[in-house]
């Protein structure tokens, strides 16, 4: 997509939803909105069938608004819970089979760079932790290995929650889960690790404790995988539901694993550290 | 009947720290009236989380949102019905 195609052809404002011409004319394109503008710029995602006070959805949201050119982006998702928000969003989203989301955005950011060579096309994963260290966990590695130039965000709510409670590979060891009433006999698996061994430019792992934290992560993995190589974004976003979390509690227990063992975590390649300086150099610049 | 966030902008426009709309989980439902310089809510796209009282509560420490059940409120504003148009906010939102 790009900001041409969403404008409305004169003449046809009276058969567009107010939500279109909102968008449009009062939305985040061609120029990169705050959080602290929350609430005074129309956002990208509307209305959408996640439980209510799930973080996962805080998540993405907060995603939508780091997005440095939402007008020039693909989303790609699958099955789970993310893809219930990620469909309402105006961003194109493709619906990758489950386990397949990384070999799609491979295939499809290596198409847009042949198509586009004049214009930035952002490719961005949002899936799972069960989407994409278990059952995408092969496509994800080889797309690291292979340094495709995407983002993959992990929305790591520890357990399989669109199909009710069981665990995946992110789980911690110990957690009793609906269908895993014994408990989780395995440790949760290392992906920042692994994601270190195959070379993956930018590497973080947060919570959505502090919003501008969050837009301001999302906004250098996806600068850095247009310009440098593959990013990633390990997210805790619980499930409240499985987790038998009281939503008001949501924010509270984010912290609490925040402080205990999520932490915020941040690993970067000297390239992609490079590339961010330059562009903050060109910024003053331009300032002056 | 359901409980949806309410904010009494008397207490907000105190400081408008516009945490709330940074934490609510669902999009444009806290909105920022930037003349009245208070936030309010649009009550058709609230899910009752509760999340925003606590940020209010805890973290901005200024207590101005309650949950109040929705047939004991009176002139709401509903995105669906109205758009997003803060032209016309302007402190009309109770
Ligand atoms: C190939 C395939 N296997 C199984 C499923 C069923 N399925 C749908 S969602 C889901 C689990 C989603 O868990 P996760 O990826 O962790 O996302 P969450 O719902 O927790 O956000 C599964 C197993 C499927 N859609 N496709
Ligand atoms: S089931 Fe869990 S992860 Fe899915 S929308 Fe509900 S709270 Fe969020
Ligand atoms: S957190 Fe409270 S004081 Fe701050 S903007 Fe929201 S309602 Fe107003
Ligand atoms: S109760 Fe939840 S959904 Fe409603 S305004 Fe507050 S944070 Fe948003």
């Amino acid at each position: 997509m790009s900001l041409k195609n969403m404008t409305i052809t004169p003449g046809w404002e009276k058969y567009m939803t107010k939500e279109y011409i909102d968008l449009v004319e009062r939305g985040p394109y061609g120029k990169q909105k705050k959080v602290s503008e929350m609430g005074s710029f129309k956002e990208v995602l509307e209305e959408h069938p996640m439980c209510a006070g799930c973080a996962m959805t805080l998540f993405i949201r907060l995603t939508m608004v780091g997005l440095p050119n939402p007008e020039h982006t693909i989303l790609i998702g699958t099955a789970g819970c993310g893809r219930l928000a990620l469909t309402q969003t105006s961003i194109p989203f493709i619906y990758g089979n489950y386990g397949d989301t990384n070999a799609v955005a491979s295939g499809l950011k290596r198409g847009l760079e042949v198509r586009f060579k004049d214009q930035a096309k952002d490719v961005v994963v949002m899936a799972g932790d069960g989407g994409l260290a278990d059952i995408g966990f092969s496509a994800v590695m080889h797309s690291w290995f292979r340094k495709e130039r995407f983002t993959t965000i992990m929305l790591d709510n520890e357990v399989y929650g669109n199909t009710g409670g069981q665990e995946s590979g992110m789980t911690e060891r110990g957690a009793l889960l609906k269908m895993a009433p014994k408990g989780k006999l395995f440790d949760k698996m290392d992906m920042m690790g692994l994601a270190q061994t195959s070379g993956v430019a930018y590497i973080a792992r947060l919570t959505p404790t502090n919003p501008t934290r969050v837009a301001s992560v999302v906004r250098k993995a996806v600068m850095i995988a247009r310009e440098v190589g593959p990013t990633f974004i390990q997210a805790y976003t619980s499930c409240n539901i499985e987790y038998a979390i009281p939503t008001p509690k949501v924010l509270d227990d984010a912290r609490d694993i925040e402080s205990k063992r999520y932490g915020f975590m941040e690993i970067i390649s000297d390239e992609a550290k490079a590339y961010l300086d330059s562009i903050d150099t060109a910024k003053k610049a331009k300032k002056e | 009947m359901y409980l949806v966030a309410h904010i009494d902008q008397a207490i907000c426009s105190e400081t408008a720290c516009r945490l709330c709309t940074q934490y609510c989980p669902e999009a444009n439902t806290i909105l920022y009236d930037n003349a009245a310089k208070t936030a309010f809510v649009a009550v058709d796209r609230c899910k009752g989380c509760e999340i925003c009282v606590g940020i209010c509560d805890d973290l901005a420490k200024h207590h101005a949102i309650k949950m109040i059940m929705i047939t004991d409120l009176q002139d709401t504003f509903e995105l669906s019905k109205e758009g997003f148009r803060p032209e016309t906010w302007t402190g009309k939102h109770p």
